[in-house]
């Protein structure tokens, strides 16, 4: 169900209590972004080109965050 | 009068250009606030800003005003309030 490729895809079980009414859900995935992992961000950092930024939503290349649907299509 | 009818292809391809310049110009911004001393940064600024407003002229006198405030070409007709509006676009 969930690509396990991204290295920055971590998952975790969501607590069920005993008197839960509702079907357990399961393994929960997210995506943990770049920025928690640079710190402070150093110079000359690598950049796209402007048209490419403003369609990536960044200007540099590391924090460029894309998210893909770890479920099937 | 305004372009009433579809807008030329450059018209989009400018603004194109200029919204991506812009926004180079903002993140540049954002970087500098927390990096002062990053004279290269600094520098990359200049030439953008400098160049956004370039785009912003020729763009303006082509198409009608396009920012706030600034002086018209057309001294007969008053087109900032005029179609397309921005949604319009």
């Amino acid at each position: 169900m969930t690509q396990e490729s991204n290295p920055f895809r971590r998952s975790f079980v969501p607590f069920r209590g005993r008197f839960d009414p509702c079907p357990p859900l399961g393994k929960r995935t997210f995506v943990t972004p770049p920025n928690l992992f640079i710190g402070f961000q150093p110079p000359d950092f690598p950049q796209f080109s402007p048209i490419e930024a403003l369609k990536k939503g960044t200007l540099w290349k590391p924090f460029y965050d894309f998210y893909e649907s770890p479920y099937k299509k | 009068m305004a372009l009433m009818k579809s807008l030329p292809k450059e018209y989009y391809q400018q603004l194109e250009e200029i919204q991506a310049v812009d926004f180079v110009v903002y993140e540049l911004v954002l970087y500098l606030d927390t990096h002062p001393n990053d004279s290269q940064a600094i520098q990359q600024y200049n030439q953008y800003a400098q160049y956004s407003k370039q785009l912003k002229t020729q763009f303006e006198a082509l198409f009608g005003p396009l920012q706030f405030g600034t002086a018209v070409k057309n001294k007969q007709e008053w087109e900032w309030s005029t179609q397309p509006w921005p949604w319009q676009v």
